[in-house]
């Protein structure tokens, strides 16, 4: 029995020695990008870490010992960054970056193949203006353009995406309007609109009659790093008396609760990164959820769209609902889903082919966009 | 601990146990009702066929609510076939009424699975192939279906959707067609 108990002992002691004795590599590089900097540590294997966020430093902490390919690392030419160090503490290493001035993480994200840790780091000046005014009652029925918002430092990329297009042509009308013509018109005309009056970086997830699909979207999306999500539709249902425009976020009540559970599990372990997730099943699950961390500002988000669609379009306010939508699913980042009116209602089917409806549309949609940022900035104040 | 004391807990903790339980599995329960047994005479076989009395919920112009329909089905030796001649009525639809179904979709096969919680229901190609499009369109046929099954079978608690034998991602572009569905009975004017 003592014996098994020793060679118990010692089975684990060689398990877990090679974690305490042998460092692990770490390489560190660093990129400026437009408005943030981005800092990345890989290793040949991956490794738990916890971040502390100071104005003036990162620090990574990681259990262990860890190297950098030097102890001290002057980071040369970087608009944010000034050096890297890496020390011992007790148990720990603790890798610093040190900023020239006062920065802070926007974005912290695991990525594979090689094992990397990524950080963008942005600076931390906060300068939000006031919301822009809501059209006067006695002028709803024409289009108020808000006064131009200064550009928000934090959002800084959106991404429109016009439903369908292509082979797909969305739903159809009784005088043959498509779905997918429709939307990208609005598309086209939003992305003007945000250009030209609060400066905002915009991309398409189309720009012209192409199919697309649904996960690509999604991937436009999250790999050129929009901040906010729009994707754009008009309505079709079996009762043709349906009319009205409504807007929708993401609901995670018509999927499985095992997968529900496990997001939200994951959404609680954000603040504590360490807990990296290994299984690469439960990976694909959350990242299948991708949206479930943004839910509460896509609820917002889609609130201030649809009463600029109240305000503007004069039509039947469906509301702000839920739904298990594909495309938002796997959008990291604040996302809704804009139904603007119903194709296959013959009424309104004829205002989707007028191109001043169009422009009212475009227009409530940029006005909840505008509101929204304005929330957005002053969360983080 | 006197022994009377003892047994009074014992049986205290016993009751609170299976009040916990109870309250577990009836909060678990969705909103349904129960179909009505009735006993026909077989005219054809001269012997006597059991019938249930289901409620069904179709679309109409006037609301936006699933209105309610009775009709009466024979019951099948087989559970399955049961589910399979209900999934035929809500196809075949009903005169006043709108089924959220485009014209010709059949159901191909059905499937009772994880211990009969899970419905899968394959449907024919054509389902996709001739869909009008929207997402309100997407949500009528997907609660039409999930729904109408779920309050009348309460032992089946979700519905998945299968086109032509296969898993799709969506049946027009909106809804995520992956994942089975739970009943969503605020889509029913007589919950």
């Amino acid at each position: 029995m003592k014996n098994s108990i020793k060679a118990g002992i010692f089975c684990a002691a060689l398990l877990v020695a090679p974690r305490l004795l042998i460092s692990l590599g770490i390489d560190f590089r660093s990129f400026d990008h437009e408005g943030y900097t981005r800092v990345v540590f890989q290793s040949a294997r991956s490794f738990a870490y916890r971040v502390q966020s100071h104005p003036d430093r990162l620090e990574v902490r990681l259990n262990g010992r860890a190297d950098l390919p030097s102890p001290a690392l002057v980071v040369p030419n970087s608009q944010l960054l000034d050096r890297v160090t890496c020390e011992q503490r007790g148990e720990e290493s603790v890798i610093t970056v040190h900023f020239k001035g006062a920065a802070e993480v926007r974005k912290n994200f695991i990525l594979e193949k090689p094992f990397r840790v990524v950080f963008d780091l942005v600076r931390s000046e906060k300068t939000t203006a006031p919301p822009p005014q809501a059209p006067a009652a006695a002028e709803k029925s024409q289009p108020q353009e808000p006064p131009p918002a200064p550009r928000p430092r934090s959002i800084e990329t959106i991404c429109i995406d016009p439903g369908h297009g292509g082979e797909d042509f969305g739903a159809i009308g009784r005088s043959k309007l498509k779905e997918k013509d429709v939307t990208l018109k609005i598309g086209l005309k939003l992305k003007k609109l945000i250009e030209s009056k609060i400066g905002l970086r915009v991309i398409m997830t189309r720009d012209q009659d192409s199919e697309v699909s649904l996960n690509t979207r999604a991937s436009i999306a999250n790999n050129q790093l929009a901040q906010m999500f729009v994707s754009i539709h008009v309505n079709s249902s079996f009762r043709k008396s349906a009319y009205g425009s409504e807007t929708y976020f993401v609901s995670l009540q018509a999927t499985d609760p095992e997968s529900l559970e496990l997001a939200q599990k994951e959404n609680q372990n954000a603040e504590n990164p360490g807990e990296a997730i290994q299984n690469d099943e439960l990976k694909m699950i959350l990242w299948n959820m991708a949206q479930t961390e943004h839910i509460r500002e896509s609820s917002k988000l889609a609130e201030y769209i649809q009463n600029e669609l109240n305000v503007l379009l004069g039509t039947r306010d469906r509301g702000v609902k839920q739904a298990p939508f594909r495309v938002l699913m796997r959008a990291a980042m604040p996302a809704v889903l804009i139904e603007a009116a119903f194709i296959s209602n013959a009424s309104e089917e004829k205002k989707l082919q007028r191109e001043d409806f169009l422009d009212k549309v475009s227009l409530a949609i940029y006005n909840g966009i505008s509101k929204f940022i304005y929330h957005f900035n002053s969360t983080l104040k | 601990m006197k022994k009377k004391t003892r047994t009074f807990l014992v049986i205290a903790v016993a009751v609170l146990l299976l009040a916990l339980a109870a309250h577990r599995l009836l909060r678990k329960q969705p909103a349904g009702f129960e179909p009505e047994l009735l006993n026909r005479e077989d005219t054809a076989g001269g012997g006597i066929a059991e019938f249930i009395k289901v409620k069904l919920f179709f679309l109409s112009e006037t609301s936006r609510y699933l209105q309610p329909v009775y009709r009466e089905i024979e019951v099948p030796e087989i559970r399955e076939d049961l589910y399979r001649k209900f999934v035929s009525l809500l196809l075949a639809g009903d005169g006043g009424h709108i089924a959220p179904v485009p014209g010709g979709v059949q159901l191909r096969s059905l499937h009772s699975l994880g211990g009969g919680e899970l419905l899968l229901l394959d449907f024919s190609e054509s389902l996709a192939g001739s869909f009008p499009g929207g997402t309100t369109a997407e949500l009528e046929f997907i609660y039409f279906m999930v729904d109408n099954i779920c309050y009348n079978f309460r032992e089946i608690k979700k519905v998945k959707f299968l086109i032509g034998g296969n898993e799709s991602k969506s049946l027009a572009g909106h809804i995520d067609l992956e994942r089975p569905f739970f009943p969503d009975f605020s889509w029913l004017e007589d919950k």
